[in-house]
């Protein structure tokens, strides 16, 4: 089957849809990037603070209890969400084919965002954090966070409803349950907490809204972008439709359920972590079955695996997910959990959500809008494939670290009769290990930011022809041409 | 994909989360609120001539209330837990002192009663440090809780617990250190974790 080549008049309507959508995306993307090399800085030193804990000991800023949660926020909401947030508007309006209507109101959200970022950042940075993850930020700033997400989200709704493309596209039916699903978590999760009446499910509540994130806005979100750019860049049609829409109501039904499991055995009735963890298992299959579906709609065309820069992040970033889905549900058992509770495996999982597959399906995304809407080819491939395998070196070498890790700490600890210094020291190498991870990506993403800016600055190369990873553009014309679809 | 449909599809999704966020959540985060003590019955004798668990007071030790925002503000929680799981989910009743004073019989996984005084119970992110539920049984002295602060590594060379010498000023006699008011809130936030209150029968057995 082939896909209808568009008329000059489509590549016109969608050449003004991208114009339209050029400042306010381009303005979360590029602050995006700065966050992200932000973060990944303070990973780094974060993580060298947990190899060599007498460092800058006198320093109430270098603390690793201070540095984790200032660079896990800056990640999270600097980084993650911003690039989610420019992802869904820009997706949004190709696919229903309308223009981004109030570019002024986005970028005064983006600015609201930002604000919020660096105010929590500055806040826990200085002593005002609360120690919740990815909550840390004092109980009154909350509305900041809401009040932009609001102003940012409204527009995809009428973008939704006066949509001028009769088709329907799984992507959107993804896009729509991130923007609803957020603010639904995040409100809930801040409200109780900051109510502070219940203390234990105040700390469930905690764990089912870092969940929550990851499966009902981060996956989501990456899940939109593959269902776009694999078909798109392939110039396939998904392998199979009924399957990918029964993955995504799997997906809304049970991930809501998770998150408990975090704390099996704690002081939390039994069933909770016990719905928790079935619900995890449960949704591997919709995970699993949603990324052979992708993988299918690729097969037989993988060589341009080799030249397109989209395809390979986001195929990267849909194998870190199943990866990340089958930890999770190993996890979520009694029998592997109880041992990686606590350990260096959780928190290696996390971040491979939350750096792994969520941030490697936005790069590929970027790759793909920042040429369309500012109307030039990124300057390099070679640059493109440096950033590439440093940061999947980068990403492999952490989760290694920390999943390798996690399970021989998991066993120091299980050892009660020996000291429990043991499981600390016996850990040394793999958190070396960690901060050789942060290093590498933070390397990585020096080629990308490198690069993004002289977009940004409109030094991007004039060209017909998009930047390819490898061969020069005439040497694989079909490649060329696949990869060219607009 | 009309108005309509899109209105059924808000409503699908809502419904799909709705559930959940009720059942697992909401519901439960109310019904925890409005827990209060319960009271021994006929025949319980707990030391101290304690009337009901959980017991608030016994849980509080001077700037204690201070001293949990400091333990929050540093990111104590990101590298020590505060839960003690029941034998089937780990090891942690079997380290000496960790599930309260086993000397008295009165070591026991943590209730949700334990952390009454919190507002958010630091259960924990990571356990890269030693689990601090029983803390304040396992050191009792000021000084030797200032000594684990200020220089962990005196007490075991191979700690990977950094100093908190930010907490300290030099002292004005010229000599040593002394703590600043955070300092001292922290500790007798330490001194304070003690989760092994003796618990009525009726919550044993779930009533």
């Amino acid at each position: 089957m082939t896909v209808p080549q568009p008329t000059q008049e489509d590549l016109n309507e969608r050449a003004a849809i991208d114009r339209s959508a050029r400042y306010p995306v381009m303005f979360f993307f590029t602050s995006a990037a700065i966050w992200l090399l932000f973060a990944t800085v303070t990973g780094f030193v974060s993580s060298l603070k947990l190899r060599y804990p007498e460092l800058w000991d006198a320093c109430p800023f270098m603390g690793y209890g201070r540095l984790f949660p200032v660079h896990y926020n800056a990640l999270v909401y600097g980084w993650a969400m911003q690039a989610g947030i420019g992802v869904m508007l820009w997706l949004m309006a190709r696919l229903t084919r309308s223009r981004i209507q109030s570019p002024a109101a986005l970028i005064v959200a983006g600015h609201l965002w930002n604000a919020g970022v660096i105010l929590a950042v500055v806040a826990i940075w200085f002593g005002a954090g609360r120690s919740l993850l990815l909550l840390d930020f004092p109980g009154w700033m909350w509305p900041i966070f809401a009040a932009s997400y609001a102003i940012t989200v409204v527009w995809v709704i009428p973008m939704f409803l006066g949509r001028r493309n009769a088709l329907f596209y799984i992507s959107e039916l993804y896009l729509i349950g991130a923007a609803v699903w957020f603010p639904w978590i995040f409100l809930t999760a801040n409200l109780l907490i900051n109510k502070g009446s219940a203390p234990v499910m105040g700390a469930g509540t905690n764990a089912w809204y870092v969940s929550n994130l990851i499966y009902f806005w981060m996956a989501p979100i990456s899940l939109a972008v593959a269902y776009y750019i694999i078909p798109k860049i392939s110039g396939r049609p998904i392998y199979s439709y009924p399957l990918a829409q029964a993955s995504f109501w799997v997906l809304a039904v049970l991930a809501g359920w998770t998150g408990l499991s975090r704390f099996m055995g704690g002081p939390f009735p039994a069933w909770m972590p016990a719905v928790s963890g079935a619900a995890t298992i449960f949704i591997l299959l919709a995970i699993l079955a949603t990324v052979a579906n992708l993988m299918l709609t690729l097969k037989g065309c993988t060589k341009l695996w080799e030249y397109s820069p989209s395809l390979r992040f986001t195929v990267l970033g849909m194998l870190m997910l199943a990866v990340y889905a089958v930890l999770s549900a190993l996890s979520s058992t009694f029998v592997f959990g109880k041992s990686l509770q606590f350990t260096h495996f959780v928190a290696g999982l996390d971040t491979l959500a939350f750096y792994g597959f969520f941030s490697m399906t936005m790069f590929g995304a970027f790759y793909f809008i920042v040429p369309r809407i500012t109307g030039a080819e990124w300057p390099s491939g070679a640059r493109i494939r440096s950033h590439f395998w440093f940061s999947t070196y980068g990403i492999l070498t952490m989760v290694i670290s920390m999943l390798v890790g996690g399970i021989a700490q998991g066993s120091d600890l299980a050892q009660w009769d020996r000291s429990f210094s043991i499981s600390f020291v016996n850990s040394n190498a793999y958190m070396m290990g960690r901060v050789l991870a942060w290093a590498l990506i933070t390397w990585s993403n020096f080629y990308f930011l490198y690069q993004l800016a002289l977009m940004f600055i409109g030094k991007g190369r004039k060209s017909a022809g998009p930047t390819l990873i490898h061969a020069e553009p005439g040497e694989v014309p079909s490649a060329r041409a696949a990869v060219g679809i607009h | 994909m009309n108005s309509t449909n899109f209105w059924k599809l808000l409503g699908a999704l809502g419904l799909a989360f709705a559930l959940p966020w009720l059942l697992l959540v909401v519901l439960p985060y109310l019904d925890q609120s409005n827990a209060s003590p319960t009271l021994y019955g006929e025949g319980e004798e707990v030391e101290g001539g304690l009337l009901a668990y959980p017991d608030r007071n016994l849980q509080r030790h001077g700037a204690s209330d201070y001293g949990r925002e400091i333990y929050a503000a540093e990111g104590c929680a990101y590298c020590h837990t505060q839960v003690i799981r029941p034998t089937y989910a780990g090891a942690d009743m079997w380290r000496v002192g960790w599930g309260g004073r086993e000397e008295a019989g009165l070591a026991r996984e943590t209730q949700p009663g334990d952390y009454a005084n919190e507002g958010v119970a630091p259960l924990g992110y990571q356990r890269i440090g030693q689990d601090l539920s029983n803390l304040g049984h396992r050191i009792t002295s000021r000084e030797e809780m200032h000594r684990h602060l200020f220089d962990p590594k005196s007490f075991d060379t191979d700690s990977g617990m950094p100093a908190f010498k930010h907490l300290y000023r030099p002292a004005a006699t010229g000599e040593g250190y002394a703590p600043t008011p955070k300092a001292e809130a922290l500790v007798d936030y330490l001194l304070s974790l003690k989760k092994d209150q003796p618990l009525p029968k009726s919550v044993l057995s779930g009533n």
